[in-house]
């Protein structure tokens, strides 16, 4: 295992991620030829092409450029905080809590409410208290003074998104025809419902995350150390975590608020960016978020192309790719699940 | 100084520490022995500042514990529990470079501190490997390079104390003997060592203090020579020893 060094890592990723959104911006049901992108910048063309572009295709990869970022770096910073790589907001349970909340301020919100300009906050709030709950829940049941018991942990998450299964069964069963298609979008992970509002109601939690928790790297790292042995080091290790679980728990309700459940983005980043520069979290935090904006760009952009001009939920491409990824993180653990 | 007054402690009903009274002087090394369940981890866990005691106050460099910012404690207070739960591949560099995180000395000098600190546990030649590849003692001599960097330098903020909670458990022959080397060293440049030691020969030979506990108490207390006695031995630990003289550093030798 040879390890690359984080800045040119970060140059390369970055790099990647530019390719990924001119990549986003040209292909889909029409595919809009490189020369126009420079439209983008001038509001006066009104051929249809532009208006794709600004109306639809821009908005879209910039959520999924987001949502990838936010859940890549969240994923990273709750494996630190789990002393675990199987740490996953959709493994664990936050995902399914924070759907269960959007659902809930939908199912009692009305549809009045979604339709309404206040409507997408809401849902955020929304889902961003089922979320902390449910990562409070899984912190507190699998972590101890002697470490993370994973199997807990994986079973709590298992829990949790029977739980959340159930709700929104509840919530189906009452729910008019309307009410029922939002909800069961939230649960699938799907980015088509694209628009300014969301990417902006997004940008304004996860651009501030992008610069926040990289900060918290240094005490993160002494966080796997061990509990004692941070504290040891100087960092008050009680507050760093419940800041943690908060801004992890806001990261992913506002990702699943605009976008639902997009299961393993963050188990695969931080795992590939961990192999490439090592587990440095002031390094892995921030190559997290860039190479999960690439991967889920990517993986939307593949959505919309493969069938076009049908799309498929792009939950279900990151989950064809997750899946064997985590199986494989399975074997591998094998021995440190019989715990 | 470090200080623990009237220290006692109870869990669910059970006393597993009782009116425990210690002085650790700095640039002098003390030892904690004692059977399994005598308490002594408690004990270290209770001087840190890791479980609040039930009665009685630990003061550090004068003042209580509690009352030290954090980040300045840690400046000088230096504490090295058993087995840490890290798995995640971080080279050994990368982990002794955490002792130096409470300090704002600047990379270049840290750097110079991580290679001084691997080089005096003979772990130089691992430098570069990745922790969880490591054998135990080979993870326990980065984890005791990590500590001694915490406190590498003295600091404005007092003097500097070492706890090491069994730092030899993992260690070969040569490795334990170099241990006490580096805990005697440290001292000798004004750090007060306190650790938790299972082996009494070993505890005999570079300890100042020895610390005696059994049940919760401390059953004797003093120079190597006061606390190794035969009686002493037949009452904590039920084993019929004798007391010899160490031939080279005349220091207490049990033999079993």
């Amino acid at each position: 295992m040879r390890r690359h060094s984080p800045s040119k890592f970060i140059l390369i990723a970055s790099s990647a991620l530019v390719v990924a959104l001119l990549l986003g911006l040209m292909s889909g049901a029409v595919n809009v030829h490189p020369s126009k992108l420079l439209g983008l910048f001038s509001f006066s063309n009104t051929d249809l092409d532009s208006r794709i572009l600004h109306t639809i295709r821009l908005p879209r990869v910039l959520l999924a450029a987001l949502a990838g970022a936010c859940l890549g770096s969240c994923g990273a910073v709750m494996q630190g905080l789990f002393r675990n790589p199987l740490a996953d907001p959709s493994l664990i349970g936050v995902s399914s809590g924070a759907s269960v909340g959007a659902s809930c301020v939908i199912f009692f919100g009305g549809a009045g409410l979604v339709g309404s300009g206040i409507g997408l906050p809401v849902i955020a709030i929304g889902a961003f208290i089922g979320g902390l709950l449910a990562t409070s829940v899984v912190y507190r049941l699998s972590t101890s003074m002697t470490g993370t018991s994973v199997s807990t942990m994986l079973l709590a998450g298992i829990a949790i998104t029977a739980l959340a299964g159930a709700a929104t069964s509840l919530f189906s069963f009452f729910a008019d025809n309307e009410m029922l298609r939002r909800i069961s979008l939230w649960q699938m992970g799907n980015l088509d419902g694209a628009d300014w509002p969301r990417v902006t109601t997004l940008a304004v939690v996860v651009v501030p995350l992008i610069f926040l928790l990289p900060r918290e790297g240094q005490a993160l790292n002494a966080i796997l150390l061990g509990e004692s042995e941070a504290r040891h080091l100087g960092i008050a290790v009680e507050r760093l975590k419940r800041r943690l679980i908060l801004l992890t728990a806001l990261g992913v309700g506002v990702a699943v608020s605009v976008s639902g459940v997009v299961a393993f983005v963050g188990l695969i980043i931080p795992h590939l960016v961990r192999l490439l520069i090592g587990p440095d979290h002031r390094y892995l935090i921030p190559g997290s978020a860039i190479l999960g904006a690439v991967l889920l760009l990517l993986a939307d952009t593949a959505a919309r192309t493969l069938m076009s001009p049908a799309e498929l939920p792009t939950g279900v491409i990151t989950a064809l790719l997750g899946a064997p990824f985590f199986v494989a993180l399975l074997l591998q653990q094998r021995q440190k699940l019989v715990v | 100084m470090f200080e623990a007054r009237q220290l006692s402690l109870s869990l669910s009903g059970f006393d597993l520490l009782q009116g425990i009274n210690l002085q650790v002087e700095p640039g002098e090394v003390t030892a904690i022995l004692g059977p399994n369940g005598a308490g002594k981890t408690s004990l270290l866990r209770l001087l840190t500042g890791e479980t609040p005691p039930s009665t009685g106050e630990v003061i550090f460099n004068g003042i209580t514990l509690d009352q030290w910012q954090p980040k300045r404690r840690a400046k000088i207070l230096s504490v090295l529990p058993q087995g840490s739960p890290l798995n995640f591949p971080f080279t050994a560099r990368e982990v002794v470079m955490m002792g130096r995180i409470p300090h704002a000395t600047g990379l270049v000098k840290d750097t110079e501190i991580v290679d001084a600190a691997l080089s005096v546990v003979g772990g130089s030649y691992l430098e570069k490997r990745f922790y969880t590849q490591m054998s135990g003692g080979e993870k326990q001599r980065v984890q005791l390079a990590r500590a001694l960097a915490q406190i590498w330098e003295p600091d404005g903020s007092g003097d500097r104390f070492l706890v090491l909670d069994e730092p030899t458990s993992a260690f070969d022959l040569a490795h334990q003997q170099l241990t006490l080397e580096i805990v005697k060293s440290f001292a000798r440049q004004g750090v007060g060592v306190l650790m938790v030691l299972h082996d009494l020969n070993l505890a005999a030979g570079c300890a100042d203090q020895l610390v005696m506990l059994h049940c919760g108490k401390i059953a004797a207390q003093g120079s190597p020579e006061f606390v190794l006695t035969t009686t002493m031995i037949k009452e904590v630990f039920s084993v019929d020893a004798s007391i010899g003289v160490h031939p080279k550093t005349g220091s207490p030798l049990v033999i079993v």
